[in-house]
């Protein structure tokens, strides 16, 4: 295992598209966790000129309510684009350059050839992970009046809902890269699916002559992104009636950790079974 | 003497297209194998079954008396086609990472890079390179950790003149040192040159394998005619290296198995008291012999 890594380690580690990418997505991910409150308020700043009770300004950024809000902004579609664009480029690479053929020719099997792109994913998970919990306790702490150990780490299982939806979201890149294995047509239909496609079959699923129960939520897409269901908001409560979520349940990580275990067979069937 | 691959009865078909046709080889430790055919014979699609690349329709092989592994393959070196290296890459990290893979370290880097003349540029990006350096990275990268086989497929397609015959040397000194090699080629020269045992290759089918001393061997042909033809026709029968001969009653036309000096024959005839009338030699190409081997057997 720790060859697989050592190996993917070395394909990235002088790849300049590869830190462009990541650059960016610090960037965007940095600018959008920040503004994010900022951002709140102008919409209830809108909402005020036609509501005759005003609604008060929220606070995003304190603790323990921190943990599930920037675990929400970390993972809405726009900013895990980033990391799942990199993954296809990495994957359709090997394609392209025929790198993978020369990786089984020079002894690798095809079953370790995957598992190492998976591994690649973990360990970006799992890092960003670190950086995000990082940045929660900074921003948490310099946001929040009085601080106490068990107001930090209250919330703090949304940190591991975030782990999971940047997991599955990659191995949902990694199913079309492995898929379809061109790089350009790749990021189109992923791009394409991920707000287009799911978007619709969404609204169309949720119509009640289709199904008896509403099955939209357990869309792949849907069902990685609302791990962490919803930001930890008032207002949603008080005008849209949401039931808003106290912790990251396994029961809600089944779903997208299933859908993952499912393409990655599929990826495994179809890698064993085409020519290279 | 230990049999390195032995391939029984493999066929692959694409679509309407038979690609290799029950096909059995065996390739014995420290022969420089060749699989000679034209372009399309199946030589990329044999090389590429028996590295796992592809799935055979029918038939089996073995590397090493046994079942192909991931780890016999890492006990062969090879250059398919194209040479495949990321790009973005120098070639020390590139065959960084064909170390790993074949489990070897890293020492063995600079000598292979050295031996194919890249050391100078080991710090370039793999794509700054011009073709014959990519060739020459992908012969480097085969040759990592002195692998037990060998492959090599069309080495010097593409090469202008002096890579060719720099590619050449480099096989045969490693063949000198007992490495198994199997080398693909569509050029009989090129086999001839390099390679110790052949197997010809049409359509997918094996038309005849052996010792490249007993398959290609040029029997170059002489036309003669004399006033005694009878003495004539016994008399060739005694000159060494006599093949066959096609009887006339103008004109003899003999073959040889070896090569013949026309102005020795003549002498030999001349000393069994025979004067020719007509001597002329016919040479036949190595193109041509090809060509015909593949007609004869079509």
């Amino acid at each position: 295992m720790i060859k697989l890594i050592k190996i993917e380690l070395k394909k990235i580690l002088t790849y300049k598209i590869f830190w462009i990418l990541i650059g960016l997505y610090f960037i965007f991910l940095t600018a959008g966790l920040l503004m994010a409150e900022f951002m709140i308020n102008n919409m209830v700043d809108n909402l005020n000129k036609q509501s005759p009770i005003p609604f008060p300004h929220v606070a995003i950024y304190f603790f323990p309510w921190v943990w599930q809000n920037i675990s929400f902004f970390a993972t809405i579609r726009y900013v895990l684009i980033f990391p799942a664009i990199i993954i296809i480029i990495l994957i359709t690479n090997e394609f392209t350059f025929k790198t993978i053929r020369q990786n089984v020719i020079n002894g690798l099997s095809k079953a370790e050839f995957l598992i190492s792109k998976i591994l690649l994913i973990v360990v970006i998970s799992v890092i960003m992970t670190f950086f995000l919990m990082i940045g929660t306790l900074i921003i948490g702490i310099s946001h929040t009046a009085d601080i106490t150990f068990a107001l930090i780490i209250q919330k703090s299982s949304f940190i591991f809902g975030f782990f999971i939806t940047m997991l599955c979201f990659q191995i949902f890149a990694l199913f079309f890269g492995f898929l379809l294995r061109n790089t350009g047509l790749s990021i189109a239909l992923f791009t394409l699916y991920i707000f287009i496609a799911e978007p619709i079959l969404y609204h169309l699923l949720k119509a009640p002559f289709i199904f008896k129960n509403n099955i939209s939520p357990y869309l792949p897409v849907n069902s990685i992104i609302r791990v962490t269901e919803y930001p930890s908001i008032p207002i949603l409560k008080q005008v849209m009636g949401l039931n808003l979520q106290d912790s990251i349940s396994l029961g809600t990580c089944c779903v997208p950790l299933l859908y993952s275990a499912i393409m990655i067979g599929i990826v495994y069937w179809v890698l064993v079974k085409r020519d290279l | 003497m230990e049999t390195v691959l032995s391939i029984s009865n493999i066929s692959k078909r694409y679509g309407k297209i038979q690609a290799v046709n029950d096909l059995s080889l065996d390739v014995k430790k420290g022969q420089v194998f060749g699989i000679l055919g034209p372009n399309g014979s199946g030589k990329t699609t044999t090389l590429s079954i028996i590295l796992e690349l592809i799935k055979s329709n029918s038939g089996s092989f073995q590397w090493f008396g046994k079942a192909p592994s991931n780890e016999s393959r890492k006990r062969i070196g090879s250059v398919i086609e194209s040479p495949n290296f990321f790009p973005y890459l120098n070639p020390v990290i590139n065959l960084k990472i064909v170390a790993d893979i074949k489990d070897l370290d890293y020492t063995d880097i600079d000598r292979v890079l050295k031996l194919t003349g890249l050391y100078d540029r080991r710090k370039s990006r793999f794509k700054t390179f011009s073709f014959g350096m990519k060739q020459r990275l992908a012969v480097a990268s085969a040759l990592l950790g002195n692998p037990d086989v060998l492959i090599l497929d069309e080495p010097t397609n593409g090469l202008d003149p002096q890579g060719i015959a720099h590619i050449r040397e480099l096989i045969l000194l490693i063949a000198g040192q007992g490495t198994t090699i199997i080398i693909a080629s569509h050029l009989l020269d090129e086999v001839q040159k390099i390679c110790s045992h052949v197997a010809v290759l049409n359509k997918g089918r094996k038309l005849f394998d052996g010792k490249v001393s007993e398959v290609l061997a040029i029997s170059d042909s002489f036309e003669l005619s004399a006033r005694n033809m009878e003495a004539l026709t016994q008399a060739v029968k005694s000159y060494p290296g006599f093949q066959s001969m096609t009887p006339g009653d103008e004109k003899i036309q003999v073959y040889f198995n070896e090569v013949i000096r026309p102005d020795e024959l003549n002498q030999f005839f001349f000393q069994q008291g025979i004067s020719l009338t007509h001597l002329s030699e016919r040479k036949r190409s190595l193109e041509q012999h090809f060509l015909e081997l593949l007609h004869d057997n079509a």
